[in-house]
This record gives structure tokens, sequence and C-alpha cells, in this order.
């Protein structure tokens, strides 16, 4: 989901001319800076090192040994999400918009992780599946599995490039660095860590980079609400600067797309986000999905996604309020990025702004390192993900039926270089055409509402037919890009689309979603209706009613999954009565 | 409870047939892999103990940064050096 936004986020670093190409820079490295940076290569890919002798079937590979404990997986899912761009792109949206940004992470996270969690969970793990796509054939049959595969390898690659080549440039901005050495030399030590150890070092960087995220980001909220002395007090300050505008409440201008900066209606938000677009990129995306899997038993699996609400819930507490304090703290104004002028920054610089303002030598450092961690393991994420559903969703079905673990494993090792060298063959093509941005949110968008349509009722439903579920996710996902071209060609169009002529880019995504969503769903059913059904032995372990699910009604209350996963809601709901 | 199914070691990208699963899986594991939380201490130590040293040569060399006086570095580098070290004691792998 905030891939979703990062890519839009990202865009803005295209618009103008920045400080980087007025030669200038906003943080300057001392030698102590650097050692940190150096230490943290070092260690990820000691890592990569150290778990090779452990990488030795596909399962170790593809799915670390289905190994992982619930805080492990949950952790990893967190962090494989956590992207540098989610971090400096939703600081620069909450200085745009307000509070309103921490919609993607509450409404737009929580309900679908829990989802996950609770419902979706047990089938992924019970059919033993390798990947969603894995799922979808199981499911439904190879044409599902091969529209599923090769959208999701399509827009893996293409968005680990358009991410490569933004954080490549949010470094020339921040550091000064040279964009080729950002690339190659970030790129090239994920490449050679996952290919090293698998998912095992995936995940393992993944939790070390959750720690150094964390610790690197968290001093700016801190001083910054010493520096503020409260939250009435950040308040009155933001309304002192801001005398215009409502920056510190979440439902209250929500009532119409012309009350908010960002243009959009409760609705879009409520089911646009919260429910098509959250839990189809929560519950579907194998980038984020694959971490689960590799839990040790199915209590972990589903604890996993519980345990990684409560952080996912948290993060606005590092990303968000940094944004604010910006709006509140800073004695100048930032603009946006096609405005800025001689000794301007714009809205993308606040989270760097904020950690010159606290962090000297040392913690400057970690802070850069979190930049640096986070981009990491987004990369390691996708290009992890891409081998997996290359290897076992194309390559064994399709091209090499019969061979040994070790050659699937090998292919997996040759996946993630192949992954990297197209990520950064991407990164150089969005850098020559940097038009090609513009149509990265939209990829996204085409397949993982239709898809969150597709799986669910395939998971809910028995009487959804393959053909039923083929049909529904090509139409699902046809109807989007018709509706993308039909608002590109004819803007007047956007007023049916989304509800109102005054929706911007991000209301229109989401109803675009709803709809594709109800697309999918309508031809689903229809198509189910008039073909035959799987009889009900053949969705054993894949489907509600025909599974039958672990009881825990052994286990005491606080180690069902259940009972987190109640607290994990309930906490969801004060925060959104707090800032309401 | 049902027994846990065999995993599929041979690398196929297909399912084992299961009917149900094991809520919890009690087999010790088979290998003796270093805990990631042993890494995690590993580098937190380190950059703990760099940032302490920063933050006390700070007291005579103070950053331009906004609250400088409350010298963040030292506390921070602190805390980092704490969490690092109970990690490393706590996951350090020893022969059994």
């Amino acid at each position: 989901m905030n891939s979703l936004l990062s890519n839009t986020l990202a865009m803005l670093w295209f618009a103008a001319p920045g400080p980087a190409q007025t030669g200038s820079r906003l943080i300057l490295l001392h030698p102590v800076d650097l050692a940190i940076v150096v230490i943290y290569f070092a260690v990820v890919l000691g890592i990569g090192l150290y778990l090779k002798k452990y990488t030795k079937s596909g399962e170790d590979f593809f799915l670390a040994g289905r190994d992982m404990t619930a805080w492990v997986a949950g952790l990893s899912f967190v962090s494989a999400n956590l992207g540098a761009l989610e971090l400096m792109g939703w600081a620069a949206a909450s200085y745009q918009y307000g509070i309103l940004a921490a919609h993607w992470y509450w409404i737009g996270g929580i309900p679908a992780i829990l989802f996950l969690g609770l419902v979706m969970m047990p089938f992924y793990y019970i059919s033993k599946t390798h990947s969603v796509p894995g799922y979808l054939q199981l499911r439904f049959g190879e044409p599902t599995r091969v529209v599923g595969a090769l959208s999701f390898i399509f827009m893996t690659v293409f968005m680990s490039g358009v991410n490569m080549y933004a954080m490549a440039l949010v470094m020339k901005v921040v550091l000064g660095w040279n964009i080729h050495f950002s690339i190659w030399v970030s790129s090239l030590t994920v490449g050679a860590y996952v290919a090293l150890g698998g998912l095992y070092s995936a995940i393992f960087n993944e939790v070390l980079q959750f720690f150094l995220i964390w610790f690197g980001a968290l001093l700016i909220p801190i001083l910054g609400m010493i520096e503020a002395g409260s939250w009435a007090g950040l308040v009155a300050r933001i309304h002192q600067n801001f005398p215009q505008g409502d920056y510190t409440h979440m439902w209250r201008t929500m009532g119409h797309f012309a009350d908010n900066p960002m243009g959009i209606h409760w609705t879009g938000i409520v089911f646009g986000l919260g429910f098509v677009m959250g839990f189809g990129y929560w519950t579907t995306d194998f980038l984020v999905v694959q971490r689960i899997l590799a839990a040790k038993d199915l209590r972990a699996a589903k604890m996993a996604p519980i345990i990684g609400s409560y952080f996912k819930m948290a993060v606005p507490f590092i990303v968000i309020l940094p944004g604010l304090l910006g709006l509140g703290l800073l004695p100048f104004k930032l603009v946006p990025e096609s405005a800025v002028g001689v000794g301007q920054h714009s809205y993308n610089e606040v989270l760097p702004l904020m950690l010159a303002r606290y962090c000297g030598p040392g913690l400057l450092g970690l802070g850069i390192t979190a930049l640096i961690a986070g981009f990491m393991s987004g990369m390691a994420g996708n290009v992890s993900a891409f081998a997996t559903v290359w290897t076992y969703d194309i390559y064994r079905p399709f091209i090499r039926k019969t061979a040994s673990d070790n050659h699937y494993v090998s292919m997996g090792r040759w996946c993630t270089i192949l992954g990297v060298v197209i990520s950064i063959a991407t990164a150089y093509l969005v850098m020559q055409f940097g038009s090609i941005m513009d149509y990265v949110q939209a990829l996204f968008s085409f397949f993982i509402a239709p898809l969150f349509g597709t799986v669910v009722l395939g998971m809910l439903w028995k009487r959804v037919t393959p053909a039923g579920g083929f049909w529904g996710l090509l139409a699902g996902s046809l109807s989007s890009i018709f509706m993308f071209l039909l608002v590109k060609f004819d803007p007047s169009k956007l007023a049916y689309i989304a509800l109102s002529s005054h929706a911007k880019d991000m209301a229109e995504n989401m109803y675009r979603a709803l709809w594709s969503w109800v697309i999918c769903v309508i031809v689903t059913v229809a198509v189910s209706a008039f073909t035959k059904p799987k009889p009900v032995a053949e969705l054993t372990g894949l489907v509600y009613g025909c599974t039958e699910l672990p009881s825990e009604g052994h286990l005491p209350l606080w180690k069902r999954p259940i009972f987190w996963a109640a607290i994990s809601a309930g906490l969801l709901v004060i925060l959104q009565w707090i800032f309401w | 409870m049902e027994s846990k199914p065999q995993k599929n070691k041979s690398g196929g990208g297909g399912r084992t047939p299961i009917v149900a699963i094991d809520v919890e899986d009690h087999k010790p594991p088979e290998h003796h892999m270093i805990p990631v939380w042993f890494f995690v201490g590993v580098i937190l130590l380190a950059y703990g103990l760099i940032i302490t040293g920063t933050g006390i040569y700070e007291f005579s060399n103070p950053p331009a940064t906004v609250l400088s006086n409350l010298h963040p570095t030292l506390w921070w580098g602190a805390i980092l050096t704490i969490v690092g070290g109970v990690y490393v004691y706590s996951f350090m792998p020893r022969k059994s």
C-alpha cells in the first residue's frame, strides 16, 4: 500500500531542479558517520556469507526453511514494507497534507493485516504453497497462476528499479553522493546477500534493518516533542504558522472532496483505501506474504502479521510526526518541488532537514544508515519474491518440470542476480525517460485490487470455479486499465470514476481500485454460476468450509492470535478517536 | 491433534497433501544457527560504543544542532550500547 504513494512521491523528485542540481547538499557526513555506514554494509554482507551454509534446499532458499518464529517473521513482514522512500515520502506528505497521511498506515493497513493473520493466513499456510500465484494455481488452475505470476514479476522488478533510482536521487540531493555509485553499491550488496543466503538472509537482514530504522529515526520525534513542549504546543505552533489549514485532524475534514488538501471523501478512504487497496496489498502482495509463509508453524504464521500490526501502527510516530514537527518548528516554509527557488527547500526534504536539525555527527550516520537500510530491505523483498515466483511459478511448471532440488536453488540464486540487473536497467531507463514514473502507481493498482477479489472469493466460497476466478481477475485488471486510459484521454470522466471533478490523483486511484474490485467480484460470481466448480475433495486445505482448521481452544487466552488482534484493533479505534 | 506433515524437500512448488496441521510446532530446530537477535545486538553494540564516544567528545566540541545542550548523542549512544549489550549477552552462541 505504502509503495503506492511512495512511488507517487518519488515522482516529485523528478519534477524540478533541487539542491542536487545546484551543487549543494543538505547534510555533510563526518568520518564517524561514514564509519557507521561502512559497518552496516560489512554486517549485512557478513550475514549473507554466514547463512549460505544453511541454504541447501529449495525450502531453505525460498522459504527460509519454514523455520521463523512469529517475531522474526512479523518484524521482517513490516520491514520489507518500510522502505526509505516510505520514510521520506510520508514525512513529506504529512508536511503537505498534515495528519491525513496517517490514514495510509492505520485504516489503510491495520484492518487488512489483522484479516491476513486471522482469516487468510491459515489457508496460505496449510496449503503449503510457495507463493501467492502458487495458491492461485491450486485453487483456480494454471491460467490464473500465469496471470498472477507474470503481473507480479513485471511489477516487482519495475518497482524495484524505480525505487532504486529514486533512492539514488535522494542520496544525491541529501548527501551529494554520485547517483551511479549509490545505485551500484547498494543494489549489488542486496544482490550478494540475497543470492548467498536466500530468504534466510533477506529475513535476517530485514530484522536488523528494522532495528536500525527505528533507532535511526526515533530520535527526531523525541527531540521534536521536547522542543514543542507537548502535543498541544505543537498543534498551537502549526496553527500559528499555517492558520488557513487543518493539519491535525484525521476525519473532520473528510465530509467533502473540497474540504481537505488531499481531495478525498471519507468513502474513498474507508472503502477504496481501507478496504480494497489496503486488503489488496497486505493480503495478496507476495513481497510481504512470503515473509509470513516462512513461519515455523500455523500459530506463528497467524501471530506474525498481528505482531507486525502493532509496529505498523507505531510507524507514524517516526514518519508522520516528523512532518508535523516540520510544520510547527522549522523557521522557514517548505514549498512544492516544482516551486523550489534558490535557498528554498521542498516538502521532500523535511525528514533530512529535521535529522540535520537535531542530530550531530554519529547520530547523523545512524539516521542515514536507517534510510539506506530501509531502501535495502525493500529491495531485498522485491528480489527474493521475484526469484521465488519466477522459479516456482514460471520456470518449474513451464520450462523445466523435472529437475533436482539443487537445480532450482541454483536457478533461484541466478534469478536474484538477474532481478538486481533488471532493476538496475530499469533505474537507468527511468533516468532517461522520467515520464515512466507517471505510470508506475497506476500499473501497481491495475492488478492488486482485482487479485484481492479473486483470492478472497476463492478462499471463502467453495462455489467459485476455476473459470470464474480466471475471468474475474482478467476483467478486473482490464477494467482498471480501461478506466485509467478513459480519464487520461478525457479528464471530464473523472467525475464519474472518482465521483467528483474535485478528486485528486490519489482519490482517483482509490475509486478505480474499488470499481475494478467490484467488477472482478461480479464477473467471478457470474461466471461461476454458469460453470462447474471443483469437487470439494480438491478444495481441502484451500477453502473455508472444506478445510479442518486446528483448534486453538487448548491455548491460554494470551497465546491466542484473536486476543492480540482484538487489542490491536482496539488501539486502532482509540487512535482514530484521539486524532478525529 | 494430527501429526505435522513432512516438509516438502523435493524442491518443487507443489504442495504436500494436507488435511490438517498442528497449530504449534514443538519439534526442536534441526540446526544450530546463530539467532538473528545476536546479529542485532552486535551492530547495536558497535554503534552504541561509537556514538557514545562521539557524545563524550561533543562535551568539548558541541555540534551546532538544536537541543545539543541535552547531549542526545551521548544518551542515545548509551541506550544503543545497553540494548546491544543485552542482546549480545542473551543470544551469544554458547557451546552446549
